[in-house]
């Protein structure tokens, strides 16, 4: 993604009064078995009744710059997805070191973790009763 | 310290020292029900053709149900009491009654491997006919074929 | 000057749900507050990977218990609009309905508990003994007192009478009217505005500054209202957004206040103004898979929830995302405790209606 195109947009929000509604993340797999898929981040502003977004496609493992200059709020929503969809996102204004969440397998949302278990359940969901 | 007779709860507090509580005396009152409220599930099994509409439907997989073995069983503290199973019924078994589940005081499975609030039918197949009883014309029975 | 941290919380008598805020004091005064959530994080969110998109909705509004009927109505309304439903207008006023009546609970709730919070328990009971007739109400018309499971794809699974309608609106009217004895009292006691006024001052700017929403952006003077959009039918219903410019813990006390009497005026221009008569349709059939995405904004009591859901076209969705406003309020929280004294922490952190639940899913 183009970190100094994304952040000037991310700057004209601001200083045009919009706030940071959302940060978003879906983990989308791939169709091929080996390709591992990207990562879907929205960020979402909101003035009034207005309401627009951000969208980028990252792959895993791609860095992500934190808006946490212009939004302050912002730092919350980038912990989380840090947390749960291993997305590495630099520069956050209050880091809390992966001790927001404290889930039992670590990041839960990944590629890997998601595939497993979708094959998983799927099994199960075939002889249900 | 503030003056008592400008704080604007003692009208209140006083009123509250000769009325009644506002609390119920359980479990000798028990608060009624009303009449949609949602409780327990009831199964009929004489009606349920063991479609499994419901056991596929159930949010929280509460319901076990198989057509070969003519078997139906709900885990009634699994049940979220959401009423999809009644709904989707086609043959009218399933009923919502207005009663709380029953509590249970133990969670351990029992000897015979059932947890509690399981609750379990099967209805066996029918025995096939019997032959029928033929009248001969000199008016005696005898068994055809 | 001795630097101590204590940390607050998971369990605190003033806290409804776990939170955890690392203290970091000198002498009686709070330098910085670290969050660590996670108590009741129950993967909810990853709960689409198994169960249906039909069944979805009643996981969804399990997600908290006190906001629960607005989740349900966004999970619902958020898949109408994927799949292009076309809801039956007794439908959609039923839900205005009985999302006001949500908020008049979820209000009482919160006011009970501040005056717990700051030792006043005759007020809280009293709260509390109002807020049973409310949950009467949703036990009579939705067969639940906190989970309601009313709502599905298409519309609504129970419908209201006009008769009982009527009689709704005027056990509301009579609640509202000896609710304003209960008002008087937050609004006048000078216990209450001892513990309460001054305290916790957010500023505008600084609201601004960390997006705040709901009561706590509107008592800081900032009038943000989702409900202002028009959606859902709020643009049939004429009311204003309640705003004081105080931006201390007792502004917003009032701003809830009057947010009350708000919703139980709205419940009856709605049951003034929507279609008459029994026996009316109030839900479609759905048939089908959804396929595409929508991002959903509600005004839930504690400020503006956010639902997003990605379907791909079979049974399973692929992303439901449910930021709800007391995760976008807990920046504004942090900021508000730091340089505040610790025996004032209680009160502020109760002021921003945390729902833990709703913000860990």
């Amino acid at each position: 993604m183009d970190r100094a195109a994304f952040l000037a947009r991310v700057e004209e929000y601001h200083r045009a009064g919009w706030r940071l509604a959302l940060i978003n993340v879906t983990t989308v797999l791939s169709t091929e078995a080996d390709m591992p898929g990207v990562f879907e981040i929205a960020w979402a502003f909101a003035r009034g009744g207005g309401f627009e977004t951000i969208r980028e496609q990252i792959e895993p493992g791609a860095t992500v710059p934190s808006i946490s200059e212009f939004f302050g709020a912002a730092f919350l929503y980038e912990n989380e997805i840090r947390e749960l969809f291993g997305i590495n996102v630099t520069g956050i204004g209050v880091d809390l070191k992966g001790q927001l969440y404290k889930t039992a397998t670590r990041v839960p949302f990944s590629h890997a973790a998601v595939k497993a278990r979708l094959e998983a359940t799927r099994a199960a969901a075939v002889k249900h009763s | 310290m503030a003056n008592p007779f400008r704080l604007p709860m003692v009208p209140r507090a006083l009123r509250n020292l000769v009325s009644r509580p506002a609390t119920r005396r359980y479990p000798t009152e028990v608060r009624p029900h009303f009449a949609g409220t949602r409780g327990a599930i009831e199964f009929d099994v004489d009606s349920c053709v063991f479609c499994m509409l419901c056991a596929r439907r159930c949010p929280a997989v509460a319901i076990t149900c198989s057509r070969e073995d003519r078997f139906w069983a709900i885990d009634q503290l699994t049940c979220i009491a959401c009423g999809v199973c009644v709904e989707v019924c086609n043959k009218n078994s399933l009923s919502m009654s207005v009663a709380s589940r029953r509590v249970h005081t133990r969670t351990e499975v029992s000897p015979d491997g059932r947890r509690p609030g399981r609750e379990e039918w099967s209805k066996p197949v029918p025995a096939a006919p019997t032959a029928p009883v033929v009248a001969t014309p000199g008016g005696r029975a005898a068994e055809a074929g | 000057m001795k630097r101590t941290i204590i940390p607050f919380g998971p369990q605190h008598p003033v806290l409804p749900e776990p939170i955890v805020l690392d203290l970091i004091l000198m002498d009686e005064k709070v330098m910085d507050a670290i969050p660590t959530i996670g108590y009741i994080h129950r993967g909810l969110e990853m709960m689409v990977e198994r169960v249906e998109y039909t069944e979805m909705g009643f996981v969804v509004e399990r997600i908290c218990g006190i906001c629960s009927f607005m989740h349900g109505m966004g999970y619902c309304v958020s898949l109408e609009s994927i799949m292009n439903v076309e809801v039956p207008e007794r439908a959609r006023w039923l839900r205005l309905i009985w999302a006001e009546i949500s908020r008049i609970q979820s209000h009482l709730l919160w006011l009970g508990l501040g005056a717990d919070a700051f030792g006043f328990e005759n007020l809280f009971m009293h709260c509390w003994r109002m807020r049973e007739q409310i949950l009467d109400i949703f036990e009579k018309t939705t067969g639940g007192r906190i989970i309601h499971s009313v709502n599905r794809i298409g519309g609504v699974k129970r419908d209201i009478s006009d008769s009982e309608l009527a009689a709704i609106l005027a056990q509301l009217q009579e609640l509202g009217a000896a609710f304003g004895e209960t008002a008087r009292v937050f609004e006048t006691d000078p216990s209450i505005r001892h513990r309460l006024s001054g305290v916790g001052v957010l500023t505008t700017e600084d609201a601004r500054a960390v997006d705040a929403v709901g009561p706590m952006a509107r008592a800081s003077g900032i009038a943000i209202d989702t409900r202002l959009s028009g959606a859902h039918l709020y643009d049939r219903v004429d009311f204003e957004p309640m705003v004081e410019s105080a931006g201390d813990c007792l502004a917003r006390v009032l701003v809830r206040l009057r947010e009350v009497d708000q919703s139980i005026d709205i419940i009856r221009q709605a049951i003034e103004r929507m279609p008459k008569g029994d026996g009316q349709a109030i839900e479609t059939r759905v048939r089908g898979v959804p396929d595409g995405e929508v991002f959903t904004r509600l005004e839930q009591p504690r400020g503006e929830v956010i639902y997003y859901v990605k379907a791909n076209g079979t049974r399973f969705l692929e992303r439901f995302r449910a930021r709800t406003p007391t995760f976008a309020n807990i920046p504004a929280m942090i900021k508000l405790v730091k340089g505040s004294q610790l025996a004032d922490v209680p009160n502020i952190i109760l002021t921003i209606d945390p729902c833990i639940s709703c913000t860990e899913r």
